[in-house]
């Protein structure tokens, strides 16, 4: 607690301005109240998650009691009993793959849509914005047509490649929009200077602007990369074998198939979910601290 | 190099309107020239036509001869110091400096050759391992400079490089910048707005405005004899005086006869022609004299003093509210309300159509 400093007994300052009257105090405990309601809210189910996972005493159906044993046995449970590794594995390879074609993509036309000025910029700018606002869902039918016809074509195309293709379409959009917007604050004094240094229209992209809004680039990676951990309704949908199935979707029979259930197990298999992504976020953290452009004109 | 501008006119892609028009110019070889003039004059596009960034609408540009409006920068023989430094930030000093030349795959010696003797004539070879976000704004400057100078170019163009130093580095720069134009034996074509730059650094200097060019020049041609009124205007500080009246009996003549000034023999054969017409006079205020020997002399009030130290910069009325600055040495006294007599050195005197702004004499 830093921010309070306790000056003498009677006074309490925020920062540095001037001592809080009884009204400003009332409102820091207001504030202080909702703040800690929610994170009660958030932290609550989360701390149950991770008991549940570790007690042993759970059954088949999670029940609150008191009773708790320390016991790995959910995750032999997952290891052993479910295809928890092939999931992972199927959503890694979705999610890695997404991340890497979006962030393609999104270099081709974030760059193209900051630095060039050609007929129906505006125009499709806004059919992006505006196609944008139709759920990803909604094109299912359209998925399905598209995926027979080119998997008639290419027997190697997979539902898992349609998905690839439907999340990195999804996110091409809005990121389109991040990266322009990121772009357009690098200097174009830049793109001139490497102009006359000899560079070509993609040297310039490779050698001065990628390097230069790399922790856009870390973040809009990021995004892409969570989005498979999160999304459940497609691969549920797309997906038909449970070998195939991303980690949402195969987790989810531990809960509502009674063929299947596992609470308990469903638990664990979240808690290990979120170890790729914390893994992620912290090899990032470098990337993601931004700032890097400052220093580039003027001072 | 020898840089040559023929009926130069630029067109942006939407506009009605040539952003500049007309444009001929030479630039000899290892010339300092400056482009002059105010914001939005068109300046720094003909700059950036010259460096190929932007097309040429119509006309050519040669250098040496050669045309090269289609060819692309890299291929110019030109280096380019911009306003904002435009120094690539995740990349050290050095390899600021060394990037051009590796983009032409130079021999690696060779690169580190050209970058340590660049940074030793800029006085940068503590930083060369520092990222420009770690140097001062002076450093910056300096680094923009050498990744010009490793490329050796023939053409140096520079784009207000001084605009964002303070005051006295600006200064200092000033005269390093010329030391190394005549060192490096390059033509360099300087963009600014400051004609005090402009004075003190030029062979040559062009003033435009309005995408046209005013006047090309030696710099004390600039200052003793403007071509236009706003020439005149734009070049010197205090700004001169430019009082309108009319040629009467060779004489010029204020319409309520509250001045009246006898041109020299040489100015009154000009004038001859514009008996009776409307014409300019401008002076400047250093060409104001003190004391009653003169034969046209003028009272004034004094408004405002402001003290310069070496000189006194007097802002006067008229009777008939005209206001008039004048330049006086610092340690004449001078005081605020007071009234003086002034006349006028007639040999520096600038004589203005009205209906063309044209010089006369």
């Amino acid at each position: 607690m830093k921010i309070f400093k306790r000056k003498n007994k009677k006074n309490l300052y925020l920062s540095d301005m001037q001592p809080l009257n009884f009204v400003g105090k009332v409102n820091l405990g207001l504030i202080y109240a909702v703040l800690i309601t929610w994170s009660i809210i958030i932290i609550w189910p989360l701390y149950q998650m991770i008991v549940s996972a570790f007690n042993g005493v759970q059954g088949k159906y999670l029940r609150l009691n008191d009773k708790f044993e320390f016991s790995l046995k959910h995750f032999e449970y997952l290891f052993n009993e479910t295809l928890y590794l092939t999931w992972v594995k199927n959503t890694i390879f979705i999610a890695i793959s997404t991340a890497i074609l979006t962030l393609i993509i999104v270099s081709f036309t974030g760059y193209a849509y900051s630095r060039y000025r050609f007929k129906g910029r505006k125009a499709s700018l806004m059919a992006i914005m505006l196609i944008q606002t139709i759920p990803l869902f909604a094109g299912i039918t359209a998925y399905f047509t598209i995926h027979s016809i080119v998997s008639a074509v290419i027997p190697a195309f997979s539902r898992q490649m349609m998905l690839i293709l439907i999340y990195a379409g999804g996110n091409i959009a809005s990121n389109t929009f991040i990266l322009k917007g990121y772009i357009d604050s690098i200097s174009p004094e830049l793109d001139d200077a490497a102009k006359i240094d000899g560079c070509s229209n993609f040297q310039i992209y490779r050698l001065i602007i990628k390097p230069v809004a790399r922790p856009m680039l870390a973040i809009i990676a990021l995004w892409s990369f969570i989005g498979p951990f999160m999304d459940y309704l497609l691969p549920r949908v797309l997906l038909t074998s449970p070998g195939s199935y991303t980690l949402a979707a195969g987790l989810f029979t531990l809960i509502n198939d009674f063929r299947t259930i596992n609470q308990p197990a469903f638990a664990a298999g979240g808690l290990l979910t979120a170890i790729p992504i914390v893994i992620l976020f912290i090899s990032l953290r470098k990337q993601l601290v931004s700032g890097l452009a400052q220093g580039s004109v003027k001072g | 190099m020898k840089v040559t501008l023929k009926n130069i006119g630029k067109k942006y892609e939407g506009r009605e309107e040539f952003t500049i028009r007309n444009i001929n110019l030479e630039i000899e070889d290892q010339d300092f020239c400056v482009i002059l003039g105010p914001s939005g004059c068109g300046k720094t596009t003909l700059l950036r036509m010259i460096a190929g960034l932007n097309s040429v609408t119509e006309g050519d540009i040669l250098f040496d001869g050669r045309r090269i409006n289609t060819v692309p920068p890299k291929d110019r023989d030109i280096a380019m110091v911009f306003q904002s430094y435009a120094l690539y930030p995740h990349m050290t000093v050095y390899d600021n400096m060394a990037f051009s030349l590796s983009m032409r795959k130079e021999r690696k010696k060779i690169i580190d050759e050209r970058v340590r003797e660049a940074a030793e004539s800029l006085q940068i070879t503590d930083y060369l391992y520092s990222k420009p976000s770690d140097i001062s704004g002076g450093q910056r400057q300096r680094v923009a400079l050498g990744r010009a100078m490793v490329r050796k170019p023939k053409v140096f163009l520079m784009d207000e490089p001084l605009s964002n130093l303070d005051a006295k580095l600006r200064e200092h720069m000033r005269v390093e910048l010329v030391r190394l134009h005549k060192s490096l034996e390059t033509t360099t074509i300087y963009v600014t707005h400051d004609q005090t730059e402009a004075m003190t650094m030029a062979s040559l200097i062009v003033l435009m405005n309005d995408g046209v060019i005013q006047q090309a020049g030696k710099p004390e041609e600039f200052y003793n004899k403007p071509a236009n009124i706003f020439v005149a205007r734009f070049i010197g500080s205090p700004t001169i005086n430019i009082i309108e009246g009319t040629v009467k009996d060779g004489k010029f003549i204020t319409p309520d006869g509250i001045l009246s000034i006898t041109p020299c023999l040489e100015d009154k054969e000009c004038l001859s022609s514009y008996e009776g017409k409307s014409i300019s006079v401008g002076i400047r205020p250093e060409r104001f004299e003190s004391g009653d020997h003169h034969l046209d002399k003028f009272d004034c009030t004094i408004d405002v003093v402001e003290m310069l130290g070496k000189e006194k910069i007097i802002y006067a009325r008229l009777d008939n509210g005209q206001e008039l600055v004048i330049s006086t040495p610092g340690h004449y006294n001078y005081n605020d309300g007071e009234r003086h007599t002034f006349g006028f050195d007639i040999s520096a005197l600038h004589f203005f159509d009205n209906d063309t702004g044209l010089r006369i004499n």
